[in-house]
């Protein structure tokens, strides 16, 4: 197995097409910034192959989208946090020590 | 002249007005209400020491939101140095071996486990906004610091990469490797967390 046909052709391939390391670095990257010619169509050689990366690129797009609705979340009444009472008064403490050394 | 600001200015009823918003806006960043307590309050005494210079070309609110913004970066650069990164000095290599391969002629597929299981790490449905809230807040506690703060500034703050390789004083190519390797685990984390 170790020196057969198969093998000889992963080796083969794996010298001209990327691997999931690095597709799911360009998968990563092209949220980032826009990818050259070449490694665009990398990606698209590898996608086309590799169904673990395409599930990856689709769960990226959800990342992006949930921190999406992460920041949008925290405008709103629900995620307010309060401060507490007494970290309330105890930072108005320590501001009117400051005011009043003034 | 200064009096004219500091009529604007009305630092007695900062805690009453801000307090909240300043908080949530912290606790969504640093994740521990202890800190975020800390981090309002020492918004609030350098914004005093600084009152001088506000110009009133902003609101109060938005005047305290951007020291705030200074001091929560402060914190990621803190942790950011104070620990031996192994992930800010990259090796050099953009891959991980947490969740690659390293054996020819399989060196770089997905390690059994590590890649996706399924299309979608989202629940089918309507969206839980507090359970989203929740989640990505305990994935985002789980990576690694310096992961953390380029994680945060990119996708919370909506950072340009400028901005943050400035602020965290690394290189682009550095910083697509950090957000990559954020993106991983953090999709990682957040299956196996709907998963459970």
């Amino acid at each position: 197995m170790a020196n057969g046909p198969v093998y000889r052709m992963m080796v083969f391939m794996s010298k001209r097409m990327i691997a999931c390391d690095e597709a799911s670095f360009l998968i990563s990257l092209r949220e980032d910034r826009k990818l050259d010619f070449r490694r665009w169509w990398q990606l698209k050689m590898h996608l086309l192959t590799c169904h673990l990366c395409r599930k990856y690129a689709r769960q990226v797009g959800e990342l992006e989208h949930s921190m999406e609705v992460y920041r949008d979340g925290c405008t709103h009444e629900s995620c307010t946090h309060h401060l507490s009472h007494e970290a309330g008064s105890r930072i108005d403490k320590e501001l009117s020590r400051e005011l009043n050394a003034k | 002249m200064s009096d004219t600001n500091e009529h604007k200015l009305d630092p007695q009823k900062w805690v009453e007005r801000y307090g909240d918003y300043l908080f949530s806006y912290a606790i969504g960043r640093v994740n521990d209400s202890g800190k975020a307590e800390d981090l309002v309050q020492e918004t609030f005494l350098a914004a005093l020491k600084a009152r001088d210079r506000f110009r009133g070309a902003s609101t109060e609110r938005t005047w305290l939101t951007s020291i705030l913004k200074r001091k929560i970066i402060d914190t990621y650069r803190k942790k950011y140095t104070s620990r031996e990164s192994s992930f800010g000095e990259h090796d050099g290599t953009v891959f991980d071996g947490d969740f690659y391969r390293d054996e020819e002629p399989f060196k770089g597929h997905w390690l059994e486990g590590m890649g996706p299981n399924s299309h979608s790490f989202l629940p089918e449905g309507e969206l839980e906004l507090e359970e989203l809230m929740k989640f990505i807040n305990l994935c985002i506690e789980n990576l690694p610091a310096p992961l953390a703060a380029a994680f945060i500034m990119r996708m919370i703050d909506e950072e340009d990469s400028d901005t943050i390789c400035k602020e965290l004083g690394i290189t682009p190519s550095n910083l697509w490797v950090m957000l990559h390797r954020a993106r991983l685990r953090m999709r990682e984390c957040l299956e196996k967390k709907w998963l459970s």
